[in-house]
């Protein structure tokens, strides 16, 4: 029953961000500065046909799942690709082709993980493989580097950034872990003056997971996703134990990293400085965080309206600064309306965390969010000069295959979660 | 674990609300300063390829509008018609060099987003872009006598109306062409720029409102208002002793006359004749004080509020400056030392004594018309300062007009008019001098007020600034006077 009616808001709610989209680009399309082919309309139609197609799988695969969480990803992808279209349209079909494959990607997961608890038991070849995906770009011959970050491997003919596969999969493995261990790590037998602190021995895996963090960092150069990763995980530590200890001496472990990374690195005090004061070096170092600034300046409250904008001059506009593109061009409402569609995300998959009777499907579920949640806060925080810029992509609207389809994977994740709380304990 | 989930739920809220908070500064708060910001060239670029409005002349003569290009970076590109004649007050628009004059300060009407943000949608729908002409005070003919007196002579022409501060001629020799500045070509844009700064005198600088000069003797209208206003002379006394020079206290370099002359009487004879060591005397008698607060009552200090960008302010020292330094007053009380002037400012001075006192705010902008020819805006004249009392005014004008008929500015007279002036020779240095000259008329009831300067003249003699100065000034006068009859 509560299916049903959750399929039907679905089924609304996608086409109410179909017809908003359309409209988008519609505007965009007449916008004078851009010029966009006729011929890519109806990649348009069919990045809006994938949504619903997606939405009839759910009805079939999870009929019981949340009615939100899909349409907000469809409207997401659906003005990302609109700017992507309209800033480079060389990449907009091959942006309609990825978001096939994340469709395809997302229904696949749906299909294959029918219990997530299944999982559970899959658990340290899961860490293996996160690690394993984490650190593959280091390896020779297929390790690239595009851009000074070492996140990308090449096979054959296909490139693609296992980082944002890895994310999932250390969620899911940090998930099952925490839950067989949160009774060992949330004892607390050391004191220290007024704190009563766990064993010294069971910040071993925070450790353990600094030092991976530190290796993206240092040796991929890639502070967003090690700032996510490392984030993550401390999150999920903390809900597993509810301990505020992992929080502080995690805090005071991303510290020193930061300190010793900020001392010793010249790529994160350049960071640094463009966080500090972009304006000292304009024209090179701080041109994109400078150039990004401008863009939502001009766009004011109500934007320059799609198309009329001149968001091509932002370097990495179509990925990582999409966000600075939108607000040109969509202004104050655009960035807030993108920004609410993130905190729906994250207040939507809190609450399936919340629901959820299995530990090991609330924990994850609360990680799943969280990586939305920190992700989306990472690259609009630098983007828009709160928090140093650590690039990384914004989920589902930024172009990039990997981005997007690893993010499908997660809501399919976060979808069969809310699935399985809706329907009684041994129906399938 | 609920708990802490809900906890992070708190937190996640928190950090977008920062999120939040922040668009708010970019996007509003702090939008303005990034958008003026000098390297954002973000506006320069709409602007550049979206349809501009026309700058035209009070005769209708179109001074700037725009071309469509094809091919290139930009779809159009500014041509300006009359070229040099009008340079420094349409200014260019360069997309790499931005944009100067009438181009810079109407900016938001010419590029019409100005309209209201209803008819801004309607105009939107319809295709149509909705900019606006702006029309200028300065009719074409004035503004070509002024170019054609002054000829191929270093120095600048302004006149203005006194009763409302309308630019009527604003003329500065080397000038130049906006045409090839604002090409869309960059390469030809930049080509043209380097060619201009390259050029003797720096013909990119509109000398008229921002450069000083020594004003001379044509300040001496300054003293004698400074000097009645504070009640130091009156028409009748001192009676100033005939002498050849004057020696100031804590000095003993005299202040001579030109030529070696012998000179005094009263106001309207010192006056006539430019007589520097009454003028020097009165000024040393006064104090520092009563000349400064008519010079800065009259702009002096202060940028003049022109409609155009960045004109400078003319100066003179402060009054304590001149308490050690009795032999400066003595010189600036003659327009030396410690005084200069915009040749602006100088027909801003003859315009406060024909309008009784009043300045006006000067201004070029006439009206601004939109597409369907309805004036959306027109300058309403307004009252920059009082800088004198009208009897003031009048004392003065009575002596100005003396300076014409029976002095040293009979060269300014215009035929059947009765006509106020003053000289000035600003001695420089190396036997050169600027010479000066001011003036209005009618007399009676003045309508153009006017101000020549020709820069760095060999010879320094008070007859210069009559010789040389007056007869382009008074055929400014006259052409001005035509186009702006009562």
């Amino acid at each position: 029953m509560i299916g049903a009616l959750r399929r039907s808001t679905e089924l609304g709610l996608v086409l109410l961000g179909g017809v908003i989209t359309a409209s988008i680009y519609t505007l965009a399309s007449l916008g004078r500065t851009a010029s966009l082919p006729a011929d890519i309309g109806p990649f348009l139609g069919v990045v809006l046909g994938l949504v619903l197609v997606a939405h009839v799988a759910t009805r079939r695969l999870a009929p019981a799942a949340d009615g939100i969480l899909l349409p907000i990803a469809g409207l997401l992808n659906g003005i990302g690709y609109v700017f992507i279209a309209r800033l480079d349209e060389n990449l907009a079909a091959l942006q309609a082709v990825w978001t096939a494959v994340g469709i395809g990607a997302y229904i696949g997961t749906l299909v294959v993980i029918r219990r997530i608890r299944d999982l559970e038991q899959y658990r340290y070849t899961l860490m293996f493989v996160g690690l394993a995906l984490l650190l593959l770009p280091l390896v020779p011959v297929i390790g690239r580097t595009i851009n000074g970050a070492r996140i990308w491997v090449q096979l054959g003919p296909m490139s693609f950034q296992p980082g944002e596969f890895a994310k999932i999969v250390l969620a899911v493995f940090f998930a099952s872990y925490l839950v067989e261990k949160r009774e060992l790590l949330g004892m607390a037998s050391v004191r220290i003056g007024p704190l009563m602190l766990p064993d010294l021995k069971h910040f071993g895996p925070v450790l353990l997971a600094w030092g991976a963090s530190l290796i993206v960092m240092f040796y991929e150069r890639d502070l967003g996703s090690s700032l996510l990763f490392f984030a993550v995980f401390v999150v999920m530590l903390w809900i597993a134990t509810e301990r505020w200890a992992y929080l502080g001496v995690s805090a005071v472990l991303f510290g020193a990293g930061a300190t010793v990374a900020w001392r010793t690195f010249s790529h994160v005090q350049v960071r640094i400085e463009n966080w500090l004061d972009p304006w000292q070096d304009v024209a090179d170092r701080g041109f994109q965080t400078v150039q990004a600034t401008f863009a939502l300046a001009f766009g004011g409250i109500t934007g320059t309206g799609p198309g009329l904008g001149s968001p091509g001059r932002i370097p990495a506009a179509e990925t990582d600064f999409i966000f600075a593109a939108i607000g040109e061009e969509l202004g104050l409402l655009g960035s807030t309306a993108v920004l609410v569609a993130f905190l729906l995300m994250v207040g939507t998959g809190l609450r399936i965390s919340l629901r959820a009777d299995n530990p090991f499907e609330k924990l994850l579920a609360a990680g799943l969010t969280a990586i939305i949640g920190i992700q989306s806060f990472i690259i609009i925080g630098g983007v828009i000069r709160l928090v140093p810029l650590t690039g990384i992509t914004l989920p589902f609207v930024s172009y990039g295959g990997s981005s997007l389809v690893a993010n499908y994977v997660l809501l399919a994740l976060l979808m069969r979660i809310s699935d399985s709380e809706e329907r009684p304990v041994g129906a399938p | 674990m609920n708990r802490q989930i809900r906890r992070l739920g708190i937190g996640m809220l928190a950090l977008f609300l920062a999120l939040f908070a922040q668009l708010n500064i970019v996007h509003v708060f702090r939008a303005e300063s990034y958008n003026d910001n000098p390297n954002n060239t973000r506006a320069v670029t709409r602007d550049f390829n979206r349809p501009r409005g026309q700058i035209v002349a009070a005769d209708g003569t179109v001074l700037a509008r725009s071309e469509a290009v094809e091919g290139g970076q930009f779809n159009r590109q500014r041509v300006y018609p009359e070229g040099e004649l009008f340079g420094h007050i349409t200014g260019y628009f360069s997309f790499s060099f931005g944009f100067s004059g009438v181009e810079q300060s109407y900016n938001a009407e010419l590029a019409g987003r100005t309209a209201p943000r209803i008819q801004d949608l309607a105009e939107h729908l319809l295709e149509r872009d909705p900019t606006a002409d702006v029309t200028i005070t300065i009719p074409t003919e004035v503004q070509r006598v002024a170019r054609d007196g002054l000829g191929e002579q270093r120095g600048s022409v302004v006149a203005l109306d006194p009763r409302d501060g309308s630019i009527l001629a604003l003329w500065s020799f080397p000038s130049y062409d906006p045409t090839a500045l604002s090409a869309a070509d960059q390469d030809a844009s930049r080509a043209a720029r380097e060619q201009l700064l390259a050029a003797p005198e720096n013909p990119l600088l509109p000398r008229a409102y921002r450069e000083t000069f020594f004003p001379g003797s044509t300040f001496k209208v300054v003293t004698a208002a400074a000097g009645l206003a504070s009640g130091a002379i009156n028409p009748q006394e001192p009676d100033y002793p005939r002498l050849a020079e004057f020696v100031p206290p804590q000095t003993n370099q005299p202040i001579r006359n030109f030529g070696g002359a012998t000179c005094g009487g009263v106001l309207i004879d010192i006056l006539r004749v430019s007589c520097n060591t009454a003028f020097a005397q009165l000024g040393v008698e006064m104090g520092a004080e009563p000349l400064v607060t008519t010079a800065s009552a009259l702009g002096f200090n202060d940028r003049p509020p022109i409609d155009l960008p960045a004109p400078v302010a003319s100066t003179i020292s402060p009054p304590e400056f001149f308490d050690d330094n009795i032999p400066v007053l003595a010189q600036t009380a003659i327009g030396q030392n410690a005084v200069r002037a915009t040749p602006l400012q100088m027909a801003m001075v003859a315009g406060a004594i024909a309008n009784g006192g009043t300045v006006m705010a000067p201004h070029v902008m006439a009206e601004v018309v939109n597409d369907d020819g309805e004036v959306i805006d027109r300058y309403r004249p307004s009252v920059w300062r009082t800088a004198m009392t009208p009897e003031v005014a009048a004392t003065v004008t009575e002596a100005m007009v003396a300076v014409v008929a029976d002095g040293t500015a009979g060269g300014l007279a215009v035929p059947g008019v009765t006509t106020a002036g003053k000289t000035g020779t600003a001695q420089i240095g190396n036997d050169l001098s600027h010479a000066w000259i001011i003036g209005f008329a009618p007399a009676e009831a003045p309508r153009v007020a006017v101000a020549v300067i020709v820069e760095a003249r060999e010879g320094a003699s008070e007859q210069t600034g009559g010789r040389v100065a007056a007869p382009i000034a008074r055929a400014v006068l006259a052409a001005a006077l035509e186009a702006r009859p009562s």
